[in-house]
């Protein structure tokens, strides 16, 4: 991950600044950035979404396959999560710099949707052990500037939500082969139940307390964090301690505990601004190509003397 | 390569009839002929014996594929459930004479080895720390180690593995002591039955004091499988994966890292479907595994140690 | 606990003065900016066919007869007496390497810093071996650009007791074109914070030092807890800053300490949400227009 230097001194007020729940940017211990989110932004997916979250940018985009089912479970279809670290998030992705990150940040989205309630795979079934939907979830890291998962695991629901499945009709011929027939229509297609998708909180213990979302600064002084998975009924569907350091059992049960919290309160405003966006349909302005922070003209107020133009 | 005769012309197997439906434990499947061309077509590749490229286990379509777990009563090799009962477990240090330390662990079937390399410098110059020294941990996965074939290339699952490995040892080493050098933990799992990453992170632990490298204290795992109400402690191989035959609810697995005389985690990871109380509850029960897990190997250490020691001939 | 979702929505930078859009200045790459011969070519641009055409996207300059494009997006471009905010990076024989958003690592020697003490004497070799004690990898300096280096690499001094290791405080990273040149860049500002706004764009904010510290300078850094109120004093600060480089409003210590003032009636943490961030840099540049007529 894009790393930042801290000095000592710098760390120490960070580290008091959360002791006293005030960070540098003025939010609470609990309090999350701004989260901007927009579905439906890349028209060659099934289902896309980006996410910003202060200056971390994430984009992900889902296609529907056929595929073949797994033999354990015929009548199932499955999802695949890769996540694409490119060199645009930060020169350190150069190359094969971003592949380690990637995936670990796929492997842990795999085990965040490793149970059968986040998604009702049973509906990606076309016919059992043969033929069944595979959802390519690609994630891609436009901007880093912390807390990657939290904004990849709502960008992630986003973008399931937004998926747009065609409905297929099988018919068989005489011989007993099978044909699958594509609905013609475009808006004659199967859309996913979201309810239960995870929301993903990362927790980055600093000094005594702990913060969600925490900035780059903020995490250069944290040992660990723990990621917690967590549906909007309050149930964990993953847990995972990162980073070098090692926690206390007490204060991952405090973690815990203030995940599942911030976690469970994070679907309704996120599904609520989804069916608003929905709502809008196509009069909603799309602002896809909003990246903060580009000097579009001059600080300066235009002079008199203009050069000699 | 791919110019080279191929013995079919027209692409068809020699066994004749490749449309034949053959049988394999009552249950029918269809050796398509596909498979056969790819055979036919590959490039030869003498160090390896040639294959589909797509193959499945017959053991896939012997048995169900979801084996029905019972969720009451006692579990299958005797074990009892909602209590914390590990699997006696076999250690022994410094095995592998060429690596610096070594240590082999067994519990139950779940046999595994782990060597450790180094210290030494570091390969990768561009990241050399002038402070901190560098752990790289290795785990694989023996292909004859799972009941379907695995491949010798690292997959993404081996490589997460790995991962879970390398933080639940960082906390424990203490790196500062070895600047500028790179330690090399690599676990190979030669049967898996169950729990192979908490298995995996004790011997690597017990591998790597057995190379007498600094350590603030042993690294234990356990790991724990939830199941409804009731749970089950260093499950099997065949727990692990089963379907229950409850409903979906409270289910999931759980891997704790934990270092004993510290008392603090260094790894932790669960997946499936868990209310925050039974996954509490179930860190709280791993630990208690972890405890129960001390002593065995303790011993085992002491008695690397002292084999190791010279005779003292005076005394 | 509070998440706060939206979507996003087009937002253009506030600006009461002309759209900048009008500007005649403003030239890219390939513009021809005369075909007059009797002009100089400066920075910027290059001589095609007789015609002086610009090479980086920016405003046109001239000063007599030179002529010049002055990038707006560029990295630092130090010049002598620059004040500047640096983080080293690395801890070399008799110099230290300091990032200073430029593009070469700033250098600062050992000859050029005030040692721990005040007092003036050479150099021993045994200050060389205790270099990292004064300032280590990631520290923070404040520092002046005492010369320009052929290839375009600064060397800094810290030769005045208001330069030197910076304690605690927050660092923000902003682009040098934003921050307007002025005769001192260190201001203890009224609202209880003082702030150091370096040329090349990383300005520091810290609590305002009491008197004993200030005389101890050099490398003594407090480690002493910050007050609450101090606290919140600086991150309002930060936030401030942001929201006025957002909307490319040149940082001086008036339109600081007008944005500030502007932001008081919202919380800290509420700054950074664009519509807030609209209104007080509006109401800044509304009192920024009423103190100039």
């Amino acid at each position: 991950m894009a790393r930042v230097q801290v000095s000592e001194a710098e760390k120490v007020y960070i580290l008091h600044g959360i002791r006293d729940d005030l960070r540098v940017d003025g939010r609470g211990c609990e309090d999350y950035r701004h989260m901007e989110i927009e579905t439906d932004v890349v028209s060659n997916t099934d289902g896309s979404a980006k996410v910003t979250l202060g200056h971390t940018a994430v984009l992900v985009g889902v296609k529907a396959e056929i595929g073949k089912p797994r033999p354990t479970v015929p009548t199932e279809g499955y999802l695949e999560f890769f996540v694409d670290c490119s060199a645009n998030a930060t020169p350190e992705f150069e190359g094969r710099g971003g592949e380690e990150l990637g995936t670990e940040l796929s492997n842990t989205l795999y085990k965040v949707f490793n149970n059968k309630r986040s998604i009702d795979l049973k509906s990606l079934c076309i016919c059992a052990g043969e033929h069944c939907w595979v959802l390519y979830v690609d994630v891609l890291l436009l901007q880093c500037d912390g807390n990657l998962y939290d904004a990849i695991s709502v960008a992630i629901k986003a973008a399931l939500f937004n998926t747009k499945i065609p409905k297929v009709h099988i018919s068989s011929d005489d011989e007993g082969g099978k044909e699958i027939e594509l609905s013609d229509d475009p808006y004659d297609c199967m859309r996913l139940n979201v309810e239960n998708v995870p929301c993903i909180v990362t927790l980055c213990k600093v000094g005594h307390r702990h913060v969600v979302d925490a900035t780059l600064q903020e995490k250069a002084c944290s040992v660990a964090s723990l990621i917690i998975s967590v549906t909007h009924k309050g149930t964990i569907t993953c847990m995972r301690k990162v980073g070098g350091g090692s926690l206390d059992p007490e204060s991952i049960f405090e973690m815990t505990e203030a995940g599942k919290r911030v976690g469970k309160a994070l679907h309704a405003p996120l599904m609520k601004l989804l069916e608003q966006e929905e709502s809008l349909g196509k009069k909603r302005q799309k602002v896809y190509t909003c990246f903060p922070g580009l000097p579009l003209v001059s600080p300066q107020p235009p002079r008199e003397e203009s050069g000699a133009k | 390569m791919t110019n080279s005769p191929c013995p079919h012309p027209d692409n068809k197997p020699f066994s004749g009839q490749p449309e034949k439906e053959k049988t394999w434990g009552g249950k029918r499947f269809r050796a398509g002929p596909v498979a056969w061309v790819i055979y036919f077509n590959m490039p030869t590749d003498t160090k390896r014996v040639r294959g589909p490229e797509v193959s499945q286990s017959p053991s896939l379509f012997s048995c169900d594929p979801a084996a029905v777990l019972p969720s009451k009563g006692p579990r299958a090799d005797g074990r009892r459930r909602d209590q914390v009962d590990v699997r006696p477990v076999f250690v022994r240090c410094g095995l592998v004479s060429q690596a610096k330390g070594s240590a082999y662990l067994e519990a139950g079937n779940t046999k595994l080895m782990c060597c450790v390399y180094g210290p030494r410098e570091t390969d990768r110059k561009d990241e050399t720390d002038m402070k901190c020294g560098r752990l790289t941990t290795d785990m694989r996965f023996a292909p004859f180690s799972c009941p379907e074939r695995g491949s010798w290339i690292q997959g993404s699952q081996d490589k997460d593995f790995s991962l879970m490995l390398h933080e639940s040892l960082q906390p424990a080493i203490c790196l500062h002591k070895y600047p500028r050098s790179q330690i090399e933990v690599s676990v190979m799992v030669l049967e898996n039955s169950g729990s192979v990453l908490a298995h995996a992170v004790t011997c690597a632990s017990l591998a790597l004091a057995d190379a007498g490298i600094e350590m603030y204290d042993l690294v234990l795992g356990c790991s724990m499988r939830q199941d409804g109400t009731s749970y089950v402690v260093d499950p099997s191989y065949m727990e692990e994966n089963g379907c229950s035959s409850v409903s979906c609810e409270n289910q999931g697995g759980l891997t704790v890292a934990f270092l004993p005389s510290l008392n603090q985690i260094s790894g932790l990871q669960s997946d499936g479907d868990m209310t925050e109380e039974t996954l509490t509850a179930g860190v709280r029960t791993c630990i208690e595994g972890c405890y129960k897990l001390y002593p065995v190997i303790q011993r085992a250490l002491t008695k690397a140690v002292r084999k190791a020691a010279p005779s003292q001939s005076e005394s | 606990m509070a998440a706060d979702m939206r979507l996003p929505t087009i937002r253009k930078t506030v600006s009461l003065s002309a759209s900048a859009f009008d500007r005649k200045d403003l030239v890219v790459p390939g513009d021809v900016i005369t075909s007059d011969t009797g002009f100089m070519r400066g920075h910027g641009t290059y001589v095609d066919d007789d015609k002086l055409t610009a090479s980086v996207a920016g405003e046109v300059q001239r000063v007599d007869k030179l002529i010049c494009v002055r990038p707006l997006k560029t990295r630092f471009n130090g010049e002598v007496g620059d004040v500047v905010v640096g983080r080293i990076t690395e801890v070399q024989q008799k110099r230290w390497k300091v990032e200073t958003n430029s593009r070469l690592d700033s250098v600062l020697l050992l000859s050029s810093v005030n040692l721990p003490g005040g007092e003036l004497r050479r150099r021993s070799a045994e200050d060389e071996l205790t270099m990292r004690e004064y300032l280590q990898e990631g520290d923070l300096i404040s520092a002046e650009v005492q010369s320009v280096f052929m290839d375009g690499a600064l060397s800094l001094h810290t030769r005045s007791l208001k330069y030197g290791k910076l304690g605690q405080g927050v660092l923000v990273q902003l682009s040098p074109s934003l921050i307007k040149r002025q005769k001192t860049h260190f201001h203890n500002l009224p609202c209880g914070a003082s702030i150091i706004l370096g040329n090349n764009g990383f300005v520091w904010l810290y609590p305002t030092p009491g008197q004993q510290e200030e005389e101890a300078g050099g490398f003594y850094t407090s480690l002493e807890p910050v007050s609450l109120s101090d606290r919140e004093v600086i991150s309002r600060l930060r936030n401030c800053l942001l929201a006025l480089a957002a909307h490319k409003v040149l940082l001086y210590d008036t339109s600081v300490l007008y944005c500030y003032e502007s932001s008081l009636q919202h919380q800290v943490k509420d700054i950074l949400k664009p519509e807030v961030m609209e209104e007080i840099v509006m109401l800044t540049h509304q009192k920024l227009l009423e103190q100039e007529g």
